[in-house]
């Protein structure tokens, strides 16, 4: 039985009355490179956030790697890397002292946090700027220097939250080829983002989030078989996508009432 | 095709503007933070009404006053502490202009005559100018109760005095917000604006020193400022009291001759900020250099007695500190003030003639005084992080490293700057006798750590976010002043009343034994504590994210 890299059960978090997340049960294998779609406010952020310990459940479990996170947040923190919502970037210091920082923080000693600075730096082609502080880097630069942070320590599962926006093409495309060989050495990634094309180029399995439900979760190829009703079709996953969010009809903008605008 | 939308009044576009600052601030009392914070605020309210009103009665007073008695002249001394507060104050409170960024109403289809009217109505919206105008109407009463008749030219003065203030703060406020658009040259003005603060404290013993010799040369100055609007509007006011027309339509058209100028001035302003104005402050790209592996290298490990992640935190505290201009130069205020005090009040200095407060006194005053200062920002001492602060939620340890990490750091500069005042002292006061050194020592130790449990609650319960070297909009949170105030007047108390029971028990080293007691069930309250606000952190945490996050 292949081994769970991330499995939750009837995770819920609700903010008042609104249900963000509402019983998720998602089932991540080892290695693989999971896409979480979903429209604007579906709770994707929320389930990221929730999975990383930076916003605690309203109710349900999360095990990542076999590790209940409840009662072992640190071994688990210890295991994985993010980029979160924000970045978390600390602003005032130079992108070599903020990778070190982390580096330490995640327990690495001085000579291989220094080391894997210095490369992941130079991998990111933020190298030439040894003494700009990240408050005066471009959002692109400083989303490059977020993900540097969050696989210097080598993370077994790697939450990426919108990774690619900002970037430019020729960073995104060393950046892709990096996430896809981390997964090939068995790290599990998890990503969300807007962009379809990409995760379609990029993961090997999807889930769609909807109104704080799960309502779509396996292998592209299962999700275009359950679609079309046979296996092997072309179906895109913009096609997927749209066809699972918009299955009650009332998520696509109708133009005719923008008449005015016409 | 699209509806060409109807043009909109200029005051109907303050009444959307009004009502949106409005929502706003009802939409943000939703979150209890919030509130709190606002009760905070009206506490702040309370006291500055007070000081609005109470001088309010002064400048009616001095108004009556010097127009029943015939000192006109001095009128223009009312109009001068008007305007001088009008135009200082906003810098003095950190910002110019309401925090509301009213830029970012160029989206609408808004015309220049509008934006600038908005702008200029925005600069009523001030508490300096709330208060100065209230002042203004205040001399207005005094003025027309004395001497009725001038009435028409004082409502005439003061509306023209008014807009001139309101424009030539605006145009001040414009100016700097271009000139510190840029993180650099914003930090070298606060770095300039602390440093000329600090000086503002040596005026007075200069004064005492050299005042004699410097008072013909300010004498030989006053003259030339009759030329500037306050003495303008004091003199035309003096001259329509003596009936003397021609001398109130001199002054009167020279005060109209500044308005019109710091008009254009602000206009010309306005207008580059509505073309678009680019204030931007990230840097261009640059070509790739060499780097240099060994300019990156940390040298040797001089923290290894700490665990990482408290050596990562205690580095990256220092790195922030020596970045921060604010933090960094107030770091020069305590052994300053101790030279400041000195030279006003105490010891043997040359301008006192040896009549001052006794070094036995003036050393736990100096520390109190010291902590009172230094101890004031780990109230807040997450306001820095900004979204790091999800870098310590996000990595495999506890919170209470991450406490441990900033109090180690904070305790480590105060031990300096208690040292260096403790030098200072020494030299220019002496050092006081050994049981009341002890007894500050310990006393030291108590109000620090006892003080940092509570300011570690403070910053993960009321946290606000702060940047570096920015004026405008920089505000601690209500609460975490109250409870700052509250828990520094508590522990100043304490000390002060335990001080004292030397000389009234005639047991001058009991205060040094009570506070080495207090400081040693501080020090294990504090580790006590580490816990328990460790799991308040995790409790928290959306709270402070969401607050630093912004």
């Amino acid at each position: 039985m292949p081994e769970m890299a991330i499995q939750t059960q009837k995770l819920t978090r609700k903010f008042g009355n609104l249900t963000a997340v509402d019983g998720v049960d998602l089932q991540v294998t080892a290695g693989q490179f999971f896409g979480f779609l979903g429209p604007n406010g579906a709770g994707k952020s929320t389930t990221i956030k929730i999975l990383t310990g930076l916003l605690a459940p309203t109710s349900g479990s999360i095990e990542l790697l076999g590790v209940d996170f409840d009662s072992n947040p640190v071994e688990v923190k210890r295991q994985i890397g993010v980029v979160p919502e924000g970045m978390g970037l600390f602003e005032r210091l130079t992108g070599s002292e903020y990778l070190k920082f982390v580096g330490r923080m995640y327990g690495l000693d001085r000579a291989t946090t220094q080391r894997r600075s210095e490369e992941l730096l130079d991998f990111m082609q933020l190298a030439d700027r040894p003494k700009t502080m990240i408050a005066d880097y471009s959002h692109g630069m400083q989303k490059k220097l977020a993900l540097a942070a969050a696989v210097i320590h080598g993370p077994r599962i790697l939450f990426l939250d919108e990774p690619f926006e900002g970037v430019d093409a020729l960073a995104a495309g060393a950046l892709k080829a990096l996430l896809a060989r981390m997964t090939e050495r068995g790290t599990t990634i998890f990503l969300t983002s807007h962009v379809l094309e990409i995760v379609e180029r990029l993961c090997s399995h999807v889930a769609i989030i909807h109104k704080g439900r799960l309502v779509a979760q396996g292998s592209l190829e299962e999700l275009r078989a359950g679609i079309s009703g046979e296996a092997g079709s072309k179906t895109t996953l913009e096609e997927i996508f749209l066809s699972i969010v918009g299955q009650d009809g009332t998520e696509r903008p109708q133009l005719e009432e923008l008449s005015w605008l016409m | 095709m699209a509806d060409v939308t109807r043009p909109v009044s200029i005051f109907e576009q303050i009444r959307l503007v009004a009502g949106l600052r409005w929502r706003i601030l009802r939409n943000s009392l939703r979150k209890k933070n919030n509130r709190l914070d606002l009760i905070g605020l009206i506490f702040a309210g309370v006291f500055s009404s007070v000081l609005i009103f109470g001088l309010c009665f002064a400048f009616y007073a001095g108004a009556y006053a010097f127009l029943s008695q015939g000192r006109l002249e001095w009128m223009a001394l009312l109009f001068w502490g008007i305007f001088l507060f009008w135009q200082i104050f906003p810098v003095f409170v950190a910002g110019f202009g309401a925090n509301f960024e009213f830029r970012t109403l160029l989206r609408f289809p808004l015309s220049l005559r509008a934006f600038y009217i908005i702008g200029l109505a925005y600069g009523f919206a001030d508490f300096s100018a709330l208060a100065s105008v209230c002042w203004l109407l205040a001399m207005t009463a005094g003025a027309t109760v004395a001497k009725p008749g001038v009435l028409p030219a004082m409502l005439l003065i003061v509306a023209v005095f008014m807009l001139l203030n309101v424009t030539l703060e605006r145009l001040i406020g414009s100016w700097l917000e271009r000139l510190l658009a840029r993180r650099r040259t914003r930090e070298l003005f606060l770095g300039l604006f602390v440093l000329s603060m600090i000086s503002l404290n040596f005026l007075s013993p200069l004064m005492q020193r050299y005042g004699s010799s410097a008072r013909p040369a300010f004498l030989r100055l006053l003259p030339y400022l009759a030329w500037f609007p306050p003495s303008l509007a004091g003199r035309a006011l003096a001259a329509i009291t003596r009936l003397q027309p021609a001398r109130f339509l001199l002054s009167s058209a020279v005060l109209l001759i500044y308005l019109f100028l710091f008009s254009a001035l602000l206009w010309r302003r306005f207008a580059a900020q509505y073309r678009g104005e680019e204030l931007s402050e990230t840097a261009a790209p640059a070509r790739a250099a060499a780097r240099s592996t060994a300019a990156t290298d940390d040298g040797s490990d001089r923290l290894s007695l700490l665990s990482p992640p408290v050596a990562a935190i205690v580095r990256k505290e220092f790195r922030y500190l020596t970045r921060n201009g604010f933090a960094y130069l107030s770091l020069l205020m305590p052994p300053l003030l101790i030279l400041v005090f000195s030279m006003n009040s105490a010891g043997w200095h040359l301008t006192a003639g040896g009549k001052g407060v006794s070094a036995e006194m003036f050393f736990p005053g100096m520390m109190a005084y010291l902590i009172l200062i230094l101890m004031a920002p780990a109230y807040n001492s997450f306001a820095y992080e900004g979204r790091g602060i999800q870098t310590y939620f996000a990595a495999p340890l506890l919170f209470r490293d991450v406490f441990l990490g900033k109090n180690l750091m904070l305790v480590s500069v105060l031990a300096v700057e208690i040292a260096l005042s403790l030098a200072m002292l020494a030299w220019r006061v002496g050092l006081p006798s050994a049981h009341m050194l002890v007894a500050t020592c310990a006393a030291i130790i108590f109000t620090i750590v006892g003080q940092l449990t509570i300011a570690n609650w403070s910053s993960i319960t009321f946290p606000r976010k702060m940047e570096f070297g920015q004026m405008r909009g920089q505000r601690q949170s209500g609460m975490a002043v109250l409870v700052a105030f509250g828990s520094q007047i508590l522990m100043g108390g304490i000390s002060a009343v335990i001080l004292f029971t030397g000389n009234w028990t005639g047991n001058l080293w009991l205060p040094a034994e009570a506070f080495i007691f207090l400081a040693a069930a501080a020090v294990g309250g504090y580790f006590a504590s580490l816990d328990a606000l460790t799991r308040l952190a995790e409790e928290k945490k959306e709270v402070l994210i969401e607050a630093l996050c912004r």
